[in-house]
Formats: structure tokens, sequence, C-alpha cells
């Protein structure tokens, strides 16, 4: 059959046009307008006059803004390599198990990951209420003086980090399992004919070929929460909200308290250009050290 | 042509008959945020409204969730010409939504339509529905917050007066005198509980005992200017002072304050009147002690309470205008329900519509009427875009109240860092 490559060209564009129109509508238009937003002064609704880059010159000067900045960093240094790293742990631990007990266990820690984000406030705030809280009552026993855990900032962050672990930690794992099957056994019984210790055959089998999922899993993790947000405003009602401010919140206050949508725009670019930064620097790193590993 | 013809005909029935229905019957699309106690009472007064005009209006109610989620949806409705043709707004959002261009105006042509005027209310709770000489929301109420007490272990105190209200209320010794008391007494765990943990609940009280030494939180559009900072300081210092005594609860959310005076762990609490329903099903119930509220005690120089208003208002839509018939209904909803706002009393509020409060069967109510003389000294927010439920302004306080509460900061050091921060959002 002759094949028309002018026409086979046409029919592609044809079948991708709908795809290229859905995203170009949904995506590239309201990235374009969300640059354009931030060198105006416009509300959280309609247009605004042109300022230039006002917007930006002012973010460094924002004190919330740096607050916002320091505990978003602060946040990702939290949890992603100390979540992954649970993760793993808890991985291997499942991956030694077997059959039915496999299945249960992993279920069991897969099971916060389905919960909604408000389910898992209620539930943290039932445990850990300063005046109510079940761990409380246990304080009591044990004889700790009660902490205000969500009130203090010196615990918000560490606390509310801990439970992103402990609700997020189920997907990470699965992928981390996911990994370990594909390494083959063959390798192993290898290793144990060679002598080799545990510790050495993680080191020298295990990790090198689970390093591609552990870069996919400190990717989607890092991307994740930089852009934090939830548990953070929940957690905060009431408490101290603006010294527990991370980028998103930020944003948020800007755009829907203060009706000020260049300036929330302005802070979104920053946060975007940041979020594209990042990733693509910790990609690069991963595909460095991946092939050093080789 | 045959075809084109029954479906010409069809097509003309279907108007006939949609045209003579809307003559019949307007339905006003109707958005409010009381979830809560009131919120039931609200849907009683929405079907007695419906019940009395059948055939004529009929309202069609949904309620969405309280503060920056309505806020935000009404401005984006707003804006494409979907919102609602009556809601509930809070007076203290007024400023911001008429920056906004988010409310009709209430024209005098409409006040007098509904057969209500300034005489009618308040002069603090027409003030805040006031921006410019121009009225944009027709005032349900006003709700300001008051001091709930537990009659029984006041009375084995001795701590309660001839009339059953708690002694001590004139001035800031005696009042943490009788603090002292109830702690001495060792029946409760608490002599006062308050909302510690809520920094945006607080405010109102601390923009309560700042009105009783005739403090400003904005004059000439700057924040805390003069002795204002001085007396903010001095309201936070009191409730700092209760705290390092042990008399008031700490690090308390909203919930637990109501839950520790409800079981008796507390002895008295500082909360709106929307919690008299809750006090009120309870005794019912048998599961609550004998109770009462007052108007907020004279901490400083003269009573002062912190009051927000629930109003009716209507949004501008864009691009959609509303047809006389609408709007003449609209008014029909906002008149009937000002007027038969007793039932709302029972959540609680105190109906703003004068003629209500000053009527009989209002005056046997308690313990609204015990508190109803609040009235008079009724604070209401500052006038700026800044102010209101789930605003900035309520962000920044929270922040530096709950620290300074709960005996983790200095209150002189609190206030600056207030004044900075609430000079710096402009």
């Amino acid at each position: 059959m002759i094949r028309n490559p002018r026409k086979e060209a046409l029919v592609a564009y044809l079948l991708i046009a709908p795809f290229v129109a859905i995203y170009g509508l949904i995506f590239i238009y309201p990235t374009a307008q969300l640059f354009h937003l931030s060198f105006t002064d416009a509300p959280l609704i309609g247009p605004g006059d042109f300022l230039g880059t006002d917007n930006y010159g002012r973010l460094p000067g924002d004190r919330r803004f740096n607050t916002a900045l320091w505990n978003t960093a602060y946040f990702v240094a939290l949890t992603v390599i100390p979540g992954a790293m649970i993760a793993l742990a808890i991985s291997l631990g499942v991956s030694r198990l077997s059959g039915r007990l496999q299945a249960l266990v992993l279920a069991l820690f897969f099971l916060p990951y389905i919960l909604p984000v408000s389910v898992v406030y209620r539930l943290w705030d039932w445990t850990l209420n300063f005046q109510f809280g079940i761990a409380m009552h246990a304080f009591d026993l044990v004889g700790i003086d009660r902490v205000p855990i969500f009130k203090v900032t010196g615990w918000f962050m560490p606390a509310v980090a801990f439970v992103t672990i402990w609700w997020t930690a189920g997907f990470s794992i699965l992928l981390f399992l996911a990994g370990l099957r594909a390494i083959p056994r063959e390798i192993y019984e290898a290793a144990s004919l060679d002598n080799a210790s545990r510790w050495r055959t993680f080191r020298k089998v295990t990790w090198p070929l689970l390093w591609p999922v552990t870069s996919l899993v400190l990717t989607i993790q890092l991307i994740l929460q930089l852009k934090i947000f939830d548990q953070v405003y929940l957690f905060s009602d009431g408490g101290r909200p603006n010294d527990n401010l991370v980028m998103v919140y930020y944003i948020f206050q800007r755009a829907f308290e203060r009706d000020q949508g260049g300036r929330a725009a302005a802070a979104a670019v920053v946060l975007f250009l940041i979020v594209i930064v990042v990733s693509v620097l910790n990609f690069q790193l991963m595909r460095l050290s991946g092939s050093r590993n080789k | 042509m045959f075809k084109n013809g029954i479906i010409a005909k069809t097509a003309l029935v279907a108007v006939a008959l949609m045209t003579t229905s809307a003559q019949a019957q307007e339905t006003v699309v109707w958005w409010d945020f009381l979830a809560g106690g009131d919120g039931v009472r609200m849907k009683q007064m929405i079907s007695d409204f419906n019940a009395a005009h059948e055939g004529q209006i009929s309202i069609d109610a949904t309620t969405l969730e309280w503060g920056v989620p309505f806020y935000a949806k009404v401005q984006t409705s707003v804006a494409v010409g979907e919102a609602p043709d009556i809601m509930t707004y809070h007076a203290s959002r007024i400023p911001l939504a008429v920056k906004q261009g988010l409310l009709q105006e209430i024209t005098p042509a409409d006040w007098k339509k509904m057969g209500l005027s300034k005489d009618d209310y308040a002069d603090a709770t027409w003030n805040a529905v006031t921006i410019d000489d121009k009225q944009y929301a027709v005032p349900i109420d006003t709700h300001p917050i008051v001091l709930y007490y537990n009659k029984d272990v006041l009375g084995e105190a001795g701590l309660l007066t001839e009339d059953g209200t708690p002694k001590g209320m004139g001035s800031r010794e005696d009042f943490t005198a009788m603090l002292q008391a109830l702690k001495e007494t060792g029946a409760v765990k608490f002599p006062l509980g308050s909302v510690t943990a809520d920094g945006n609940f607080m405010f109102r009280t601390i923009y309560s005992l700042m009105g009783q030494q005739d403090g400003e939180l904005m004059t000439d559009g700057e924040f805390l200017a003069g002795d204002n900072k001085k007396k903010l300081e001095n309201a936070l210092a009191t409730l700092a002072e209760w705290t390092n005594e042990g008399l008031q609860s700490t690090y308390t959310d909203y919930p637990a304050t109501v839950a520790l005076f409800t079981t008796g762990d507390a002895a008295m609490m500082i909360n709106g009147v929307w919690e008299v329903p809750t006090m009120v099903d309870l005794h019912k119930e048998g599961k609550l002690f004998e109770w009462g509220a007052v108007e907020l005690p004279v901490i400083f120089d003269h009573p002062a309470t912190y009051a927000d208003s629930h109003a009716f208002a209507i949004p501008a839509n864009k691009g959609k205008e509303m047809s006389a018939e609408k709007r003449d209904a609209v008014l029909e909803v906002m008149s009937w329900i000002s007027k038969n706002s007793l039932f709302w009393a029972t959540a609680g509020h105190i109906p703003a519509y004068g003629p209500v409060t000053a009527s009989d069967a209002y005056k046997t109510m308690e313990p609204n009427a015990t508190y109803s003389s609040l009235t008079e000294n009724m604070i209401f927010d500052p006038k700026t875009p800044l102010a209101g439920i789930a605003g900035p302004i309520f962000d920044v306080m929270s922040t530096y109240f709950v620290p300074t509460l709960n005996g983790e900061m200095e209150p002189a050091k609190a206030v600056d860092e207030i004044q900075y921060e609430l000079n710096d959002m402009q």
C-alpha cells in the first residue's frame, strides 16, 4: 500500500487537535493570564492597571512572604527525604512478609492514604487537642506536661510534617514495593551464595536497583510538598495563621482574603518558577547519581 | 411547514404558560451561611414566609459554608451574574463588598416600600450597614458576645446578687476577685472558660475591652495611633493576667470552651449569643445546670461590647438586570422577616428591628431580655475593607493573641508586632 505522509500528518494533527485545544484552554491560556495578572494591580475578580514589576519588587520586603518561603523550605526538608526513608524501611519490612499477612499489613499502612484531608485533620485534632485530646490524657498518666502542639510555632511544622508523612507514606510504600518486586530473585541468591551480609546486599543490590523508584518517589514528594496547603490551613485554624504561612497559604490570603489578585499572581509565579527549577535540578541530580551507581 | 407550525405553536403555548406562572409566583433565590442552631430557626422562618405568600413568592434557599468560602463564592458568582437574589451578609464585611461593587444599594424608595426606616434600628446598627450615607443591607440582628455563668456554682460560692446575676461586674479588681474566689472553692477546673486557642474569636473580647477605654483600632486610616496602642495593651494585659493566675483555660479552642462550660468544668464563659439555643436545649433535656447570660463586665471605664450584625443584601449581579417584580419580591422577603424576627431571637441574636425588641413578648424572653441592655453599648468593626469576619485583621490579631493569652509573649511586644503588621497590610 502506498502511504501518503502528508495525509497521515493531517490525520495525526486532527487526532491530537482536541487534546491540544483543551490543554491550551485549561492550562496554557490561564498560565499566560497568570503571568499577565502578576504585572497588574487587579483585584480577585476583574482586570487591573499595569504596574510593571512592582508586585515582584514588594515580595522580598514582605515579612509574611518571607515567613511563607522559609516555612515551605522547612516543611520540604522535614517531609521529602525523611518520608521517603520511612516508606522505604516499611516496604522492606512488608516485602519480607508473604501471603495474606503481607496483604493485611500493606492494607494497614495504605489505609491513611485514602482518607480525605479533612478527616486526617479531625483525627489528629481529636488526638492532640490540648484540652480533650486522647494523647494528652496519656501525657497526664505518664506525668509529662501537656503540649499545645498546633498552637506553638516551634511544634507546628514538625507536627504537620509528621501527620503528612503518616498520611501519604502509603503511596510511596506501594511504589517501593513494586520496585522491590522487580528485582530478580536470582541476584539475591547469588549474593547469598557469595556469603554477602544483609547490609552489603542492601547496599550493593537493593539500593542501586531500586534507585529509579527512589528518585521517582523523591521527585513526586518534592513537588507535592512544595505545594503544601490543606493541612497547614486546617491545623492553623484559629491558632497563629501568620506564623504558619506557607507559599500557597500566602497566595490564598492575598487573593481571597485581601482581594489582591495581582500580588497573589506574582507570588504564584514565584512558586511556579521554584517548582520548575527545583524539580529540574532534582531530576538532573538523580540522573547523575543514578549513572554513577551503575 | 406543517411540522414547523406545530413546533411554533407548542413554543408559543410554553412561553405563555411560563409567563403566566411567573406572574403568579416569583421565586426568590436565597443564600445564607447559617448552619448552626440559628440555621434551623431560619429555615422555619423561610417556610413560614412561603406559607404566608402561597402563590405569590417562594423562597428557594441554600445554606453554604460560613466564612471565607461563602464570601469567595459570592465574589465569583456576582462577577459572572450567577449570584442569588438575596443573601445574608455580615455588616463587618460591607466595606470590602462595597469596594468590590458586590452589593446593590438599598435606596430610600426601597426602605419606604419595605415599611422600614432608620428609626427602627439602633444607631450603631444602622451605621454598620451605611457607607457614604448609602445603605447596602437590611440588618436582621446584632449578635454580640455575653458572659455565660453557672448559677449553681456561683450561688454556692455566694457570688450571686439577689436577682441572680454575678456580683463583681463593675471593675477589673472586682471581676478578678470573683474569679479568684471561684478558683478557691475548688468546685471547677477553670473559673473562666476562654477560647484562648483561637485569636480570631478572642478579637471580640479584646476589642470590647478596648472599647471600654474608648480605644479605636483605626483612626484616619492609621492603625493603633496614639494611645490606642496602650489601650490594646491594657486589654491584653488583663487577659494575660487571668491566664498567669490560673483563672482561665489555656489553649482552648472553640468547641472545647463550650464543652468546658456545659460540663461544669468552667464556671463562666465569654461567648456569642448564638450559643443560647445550645444552653436552652441542653437545659430542657435536663442535662444542664441553672445558667444565665449577662452583658460583659465593665473592666475599664464604661460598658462596651463588640457586636456584628447579620443583614440581608442584594447582590449586584453583573450583566443581569433584576426585574422590578423580582426586586419587589426580595424587598417583601426582607421586610417580612424583619417584622417577624421575634422568633429569630430564640436563636440568641438580638433582633435589629426595634419594634420587636420593644414588644412585651420579647421583654419576657430570657436570658435575651437580660442582656439586650447592651444594645446601647455596642461597638462594631472599624470601617475598612481589611476588617470583618474571616478577614485579614482577624489573622494578624490571632497570630499574636494566642501566644499572649497563653503566657508565651509579653503584651507590649505583641502590640508592637500587631501594629507593624496591620500598618504593613495597607
